[in-house]
């Protein structure tokens, strides 16, 4: 379970995160929307830890993320997968997937790559093992990067607006496979500006506005007319997003 | 037979191979030591170790910016005068050229590693690895390749630079070309072999330096899509 409690997150003078809880339970799908600027990849960072925690606490299976002992045990059970991929450019597509299982899990050489190559298989790439990230479409690196980030085993995997930097038909190449995994039951947190596909895949929606949450509703409560849509605000955003998209 | 007449002999040969191992070995000694010592300051530097790296930086500073020349009269005058030891010419001249490239050699560490992709360090950060295994198995491969053709033409000129030793004595390649020139007043022969030889060495360097460079690069010069 991830448990964030009264958390706050200060850039100098700028308040991103105004006192955020929220509790996401093993298993469920928690989409986190919300406009630039709203605080929702930040609160991701935190996550992580890859942001310092201002005030507040975010502990994930009894792990503090706070304490500098307890965060490589946070970031073994959480896996990430980020907008701009971040793949590593000197290795190929299969080191970058079974660089972290060898060299922080310990498995063996064997068994990681025999996993990779299942992972490859799975997301459409068994072809590319061999290849640079550098010889990747943007929707192929982010299928690399989803097989980077499950590599790992995680318990919790975090979707960083992964699919922000891709064109349209990359992009449902790369929630294609995201819905199949939000099927098989792995606990996923998703940054997201896809309402369709946070619609589609998840458990519950977290409306993030200003740094607060405006609203933390099961999906069919969120969507309807007297739940979430309620709220001028998100009614607003959802109008605008639609638009967006088309 | 008078001793200006002389002209060349076989000797003047074996006293040319002679020179070009003694500049050789301090050239690559030097290097060595300068990798290893600038690598280190680099890293003290980079990672901004309290008072090491302050330290080291004005004393990088003060290598970069004065005359190798002055530096070795510095170490071979200076340093036995100071500190009551023995000092052959050859030991001084490895002492400030390797002191002497270990200065530039920190400062295309420092910079080859901050050319890298911040994103990438977080996203490794986020798979729990240490800052350790984030430097060797992430930093350091491709830092290397883009320090690779500042390092080669570093080589280069350091190579060059072996010539001042000749100054305090060190009977190098150019010592050798100025003990017979003196013998045998042939400036226009001597010198231009002095000269080519140094060249040809340079251009070795340089050709081991492309190989490595393409070696480390395969991945930043594939075709990309």
């Amino acid at each position: 379970m991830i448990e964030i409690k009264a958390l706050h997150k200060n850039f100098a003078d700028l308040e991103v995160l105004k006192g955020v809880d929220l509790c996401i339970k093993p298993g469920e799908v928690v989409s986190i929307l919300g406009g630039s600027g709203s605080g929702k990849s930040t609160l991701m960072r935190c996550i992580n830890g890859l942001e310092e925690i201002t005030s507040g606490t975010i502990s994930v299976d009894g792990f503090d993320v706070g304490d500098k002992d307890q965060l490589r045990d946070v970031r073994k059970k959480c896996s990430t997968v980020f907008q701009q991929f971040d793949l590593y450019p000197h290795l190929n597509v299969l080191d970058n997937i079974t660089l972290a299982p060898i060299h922080v899990l310990g498995e063996s050489k064997v068994a990681a790559n025999e996993k990779g190559l299942d992972l490859l298989k799975s997301v459409g790439l068994s072809d590319k093992s061999g290849v640079y990230p550098a010889q990747l479409s943007g929707g192929q690196k982010q299928r690399v990067g989803i097989c980077r980030a499950l590599a790992m085993s995680p318990d919790y995997l975090l979707l960083d607006e992964v699919t922000s930097s891709l064109d349209p038909e990359m992009t449902a190449e790369v929630l294609d496979i995201l819905k199949k995994l939000s099927g098989e039951g792995i606990t996923m947190i998703s940054v997201t500006h896809e309402i369709e596909f946070a619609r589609e895949i998840s458990d519950r929606i977290v409306f993030l506005d200003e740094g607060q949450i405006l609203s933390d509703l099961p999906k069919d409560q969120f969507f309807a007319d007297n739940g979430g849509l309620a709220d001028p605000r998100i009614a607003k955003f959802l109008a605008k997003m639609g638009k967006a998209h088309g | 037979m008078g001793y200006v007449d002389e002209g060349f002999s076989i000797y003047d040969l074996q006293l040319w191979a002679e020179g070009l191992g003694v500049s050789l070995w301090i050239f690559v000694v030097s290097t060595l030591i300068g990798l290893l010592l600038g690598g280190m300051i680099g890293l003290v530097r980079y990672y901004r170790v309290p008072v090491f790296a302050q330290l080291l930086m004005v004393i990088s500073e003060f290598l970069k910016n004065s005359p190798v020349l002055v530096q070795l009269f510095l170490v071979y005058f200076g340093v036995p005068a100071l500190l009551a030891v023995d000092m052959s010419p050859a030991q001084a001249a490895i002492i400030t050229l390797s002191g002497n490239t270990a200065a530039f050699i920190a400062v295309i560490v420092i910079s080859s590693i901050e050319a890298i992709d911040k994103r990438q360090l977080e996203a490794a950060r986020s798979f729990a690895f240490s800052e350790a295994q984030i430097m060797r198995r992430i930093i350091f491969p491709q830092s290397l390749s883009l320090a690779m053709p500042m390092l080669v033409s570093l080589a280069i000129n350091q190579l060059q630079v072996t010539s001042l030793i000749s100054v305090i004595g060190v009977v190098d390649l150019t010592r050798v070309g100025d003990i017979i020139n003196q013998r045998t007043f042939e400036p226009f022969i001597v010198w231009p072999v002095i000269g080519l030889t140094y060249f040809i060495l340079a251009k070795i360097v340089a050709m081991v330096g492309t190989r490595l460079e393409r070696k480390f690069s395969a991945y930043r010069t594939v075709n990309q899509l």
